[in-house]
């Protein structure tokens, strides 16, 4: 058994001594940690503490060294996203300081993509995922994309307030073959449908497959604006994601 | 987890492998929606750690922070709804924004800043702030003592409890936010922090300095001496940073014309750590130890971003920043221990390392990126070096900018302040002292004192049997200020209403100053005063007497820093603050560290010459001094200094 003093990363035992109090689980993650290398130790800090430019550069300089990627993974990236969870878990930090460090966890896999490419690994598909127009809400949204990456989805990330031709362009530069929308208010709901009927005026709707959310959404309204699924949470969502591109592949 | 079977290319991945980290992932993923879904149901998501919100939509429930905060605050106390605060249209938000006010109402509420929260019966105006999240400062620890945190109440006065003793200096609706209590709920309660605006004199004389600073361009590269830093994107700024504890002068400075673009001054941000050098370094040595230096580094780049802007000058062109200032000041800006600097020998780390030859210079050298700052991410930060002990950079500044290099007779700097230095001597031979003066001229340990700024007296003149007062300001006198004070005691010797030792006429207990305002001075402010006087007194008259010159024998007293800059000289000659130096050759410099460093930074000769000098500079510990304590009474006592008697 590994003891805390041991980890060689300052800010580990600093935050493994400040947030994870259960005494079991404390040893689980000094167990976890200590069997890693310092580089390893700086990327699941760098992680921790949302810091994305310093995984990227972390993560680009572990890959020059010849680290494996897989470990990278497992004992960078993965690692400090578990701490991220017990501390989200037990309310230390909330959902913002969630998605800052989801997106250090990408800046981290842009550097094993192109590793995942050339040992013949691909994207189990590409997903346009955005908030309709006239709408800024986004964290429901940022979940699911969280939930997707970390699925082995690729992910075009619109962001709010996208108009339907902003779908559609993205859908035609990326060869996507799905498209997720959200949206929170019941005013722009509407814009859901709008979006999906440009689809059809552009003669792209039998191309793409189209999963809504959002909490005005239910699966009836879904069903009548003529959208493909719904789903209620980010863990539907991947779900989802993975049906409706197994039956696209097995339509084409 | 290092025995990974390599196959194929250096770097392989494996499907198995892969797909196993996945579901490791996937998992960790699931809790985070699971338990983002359920948190969903009690607190806004878009809300961060530090109650501070993240949406990009309008709130009802946002409210703008600070002009340094990078996010608007969330007033949200999730009991109701939040989402019926959430409106995309702005007009919607100031109309729901009324609704819940009333709503909120009931409860009673107290706003600040902008910012509101629930009123709590029971809790002081200080935990009020603490949840709204304002910097109120404070140095004694909220017992009442520091009078640092007085508070205007602009509303709700009648929901507070009585003012305690240690508000009994305060009227009107100033209260101290650490004695203000909360009685009766159901209130609207709104208070302002006092408006601090030091008078500080910023323009000065800009003598005209050779430009040749260590930043120089050659072709399209930009060298630091030999060094290089990165491209020539079209000029050359350097800064010129004058971190004093009260107050920060931040100058831009053109390097390849020499000229000043722009100044600005600022108060110093570290306030809420105490207003002295010895509160601050014990602030840092506590749990908050770090916050000190992150609170001057997140000001200094908020102010060069602001600057930037608004004269369209990129970061990138600031190739340098030098900085000056006291010992501790230098240090907590680069992020380094202090603690050393606060106890016995009072040397900072930097300097025990320079004595003990593990450094060659105390002064310091760090890149821009390094410290977070904003400017070209190789940009030099030069810490210019210190004297000795609490004698640090401002005061090697100050010997800059009054020339001392060329000074043939003897002339004396003095730095008035909580702590005030004085160096005395002229280029071949020079000597300096700090005297730990405390905070009674700034506003601290006096009852009705208060720093320079709007309300307070700086200046008094006693006629026809009562005080008159000069106020800063438009306002009614709310105390006193270091330069008021000094007139004050000068006027009561001079119309014989008080002894040398400090003794009122008649053996009063206090008298009045002010009297439809309540200001008064008592025996007790008498006796800190002097007590701050002796240290000024001691600092000139030891260095004087150890260097073997009289007061007629200094060519120039040269005045710089805080309150001085405002003082009637006769005043403080009269009570002994100052030396016996003919007026006519008492220069008052303004901001003399400022100046200097807007000097060094554009010439490398200047630089050289200060750091030879300062290397022979005798540093004089003053406690040390055989009859420090003969002095230090005699020091105590209210007339002018009197060198026959005292060597």
């Amino acid at each position: 058994m590994a003891e805390l003093a041991d980890l060689k990363n300052k800010f580990l035992r600093e935050e493994l001594g400040e947030y994870v109090e259960e005494d079991a689980e404390r040893q689980r993650m000094v167990d976890l940690y200590a069997e890693t290398k310092l580089s390893m130790q700086n990327i699941a800090a760098a992680i921790i503490d949302g810091r994305h430019h310093d995984v990227d550069r972390l993560t680009r300089e572990a890959i020059d060294d010849d680290v494996q990627a897989l470990e990278v993974m497992d004992d960078g990236l993965i690692a400090g996203m578990a701490l991220v969870g017990i501390k989200f878990r037990d309310n230390f930090i909330f959902v913002p300081e969630v998605l800052a460090c989801a997106r250090a966890m990408k800046a981290g896999m842009a550097h094993i993509e192109p590793i995942l490419s050339a040992s013949g690994i691909d994207p189990i598909g590409t997903v346009i995922m955005g908030t309709v127009k006239g709408d800024l809400h986004d964290i429901g949204k940022n979940l699911c994309i969280m939930m997707l990456r970390g699925s082995g989805f690729k992910v075009v990330d619109l962001g709010v307030d996208t108009s339907p031709d902003d779908f559609l362009e993205a859908v035609e530069e990326h060869g996507a073959s799905l498209v997720g929308m959200s949206a929170l208010l019941t005013t722009t709901m509407p814009n859901m449908g709008r979006t999906i009927e440009a689809f059809i005026d552009a003669d792209l709707r039998d191309d793409v497959k189209v999963m809504v959310g959002g909490a005005p959404v239910t699966p009836e309204f879904a069903d009548d604006m003529g959208a493909d699924a719904y789903g209620a949470d980010a863990v539907e969502c991947v779900e989802i994601a993975k049906r409706l591109t197994e039956e696209s592949a097995s339509a084409h | 987890m290092s025995d990974r079977k390599v196959t194929g290319d250096r770097n392989f991945i494996d499907r198995a492998g892969y797909e196993k980290s996945l579901r490791r992932l996937g998992e960790i993923f699931k809790g985070i929606t699971r338990h983002a879904k359920e948190q969903a149901l009690q607190r806004c998501p878009y809300k961060d750690r530090h109650d501070c919100c993240t949406a990009k939509f309008a709130c009802a429930y946002k409210r703008v922070a600070s002009v340094a905060a990078d996010l608007p605050n969330c007033v949200s106390d999730d009991q109701l709804d939040y989402r019926t605060a959430w409106e995309t249209d702005e007009g919607d938000v100031q109309a729901m924004k009324g609704k819940l006010l009333s709503a909120s109402a009931q409860a009673g509420n107290v706003e600040c800043n902008g910012r509101l929260c629930v009123l709590r019966v029971g809790k002081t105006i200080f935990d009020h702030a603490d949840e709204l999240r304002v910097k109120v400062p404070t140095s004694c620890g909220r017992v009442g003592t520091c009078h640092e945190c007085i508070v205007q109440i602009r509303k709700g006065d009648e929901a507070l409890g009585a003012r305690s003793d240690a508000e009994a200096f305060l009227q009107g609706g100033y209260r101290l936010a650490c004695q203000a209590v909360v009685e009766q709920g159901s209130q609207e309660i709104a208070f302002d922090l006092l408006r601090r605006e030091p008078k500080i004199l910023v323009s000065q004389q800009s003598r005209a300095v050779e430009v040749d600073p260590m930043v120089h361009r050659q072709g399209d590269k930009v060298y630091y001496g030999s060094e290089e830093l990165g491209r020539y994107r079209g000029h050359l700024y350097g800064v010129a940073l004058d971190v004093g504890t009260t107050t920060v002068v931040l100058e831009l400075v053109d390097l390849e014309t020499g000229q000043s673009v722009h100044v600005e001054s600022f108060e110093n941000p570290q306030r809420f750590g105490g207003s002295d050098i010895m509160t601050r370094i014990s602030y840092d040595g506590g749990e908050h130890k770090g916050e000190l230096h992150t609170a001057i580094v997140n000001t200094f780049n908020t102010v060069v971003r602001e600057i930037c802007a608004e004269l369209e000058v990129s970061r990138h062109e600031i190739y340098e920043i030098l900085v000056v200032g006291n010992t501790t000041m230098r240090d907590l800006f680069f992020g380094l221990d202090v603690q050393s600097i606060g106890q016995k020998p009072y040397r900072s780390h930097v300097e025990e390392d320079h004595l003990r030859g593990v450094r060659k210079s105390t002064g310091l050298r760090e890149s821009a990126r390094q410290l977070k700052l904003m400017a070209n991410r190789n940009a030099v930060v030069c810490g210019v070096p210190l004297i000795g002990s609490h004698v640090g950079g401002d005061i090697v500044a100050g010997l800059v900018a009054i020339d001392m290099v060329s000074r043939r007779e003897p002339v004396m700097l003095v730095d008035v302040g909580t702590n005030t230095e004085v160096v005395l001597g002229y280029a071949g031979r020079l000597m300096a002292a700090s005297c730990p003066a405390g905070p009674a001229f700034e506003g601290g340990l006096v009852r009705f004192g208060m720093p320079g700024c709007a309300g307070a007296v700086e200046s008094v003149r006693y006629r026809d049997g009562k005080f008159c007062c000069e106020t800063i300001g438009e306002g009614e006198p709310e105390g006193i200020c270091g330069s008021g004070f000094i007139d004050l005691l000068a006027e009561l010797r001079r119309a014989n209403l008080m002894t040398p030792k400090g003794v009122f006429l008649n053996k009063a207990v206090e008298v009045q100053v002010v009297q439809e305002r309540g200001i008064t001075l008592s025996r007790q402010d008498v006796s800190e005063l002097a007590q701050a006087k002796a240290a000024n007194f001691c600092g000139q008259a030891i260095l004087m007497r150890k260097f073997g010159v009289s007061p007629d024998e200094i060519s120039q007293m040269f005045l710089s820093g805080g309150f001085v800059n405002y003082v009637e000289v006769s005043s403080a000659v009269e009570i002994g603050f100052l030396a016996p130096v003919n007026e006519d050759r008492v220069i008052k410099v303004g901001n003399a560290a400022a100046q200097g460093a807007r000097e060094m930074l554009l010439s490398r000769k200047k630089r050289a010459e200060i750091t030879e000098l300062i290397s022979r500079v005798e540093h004089v510990e003053l406690e040390t001094t055989e009859d420090f304590f003969e002095m230090f009474v005699e020091g105590c006592q209210f007339k002018p200094m009197n060198c026959q008697s005292l060597w």
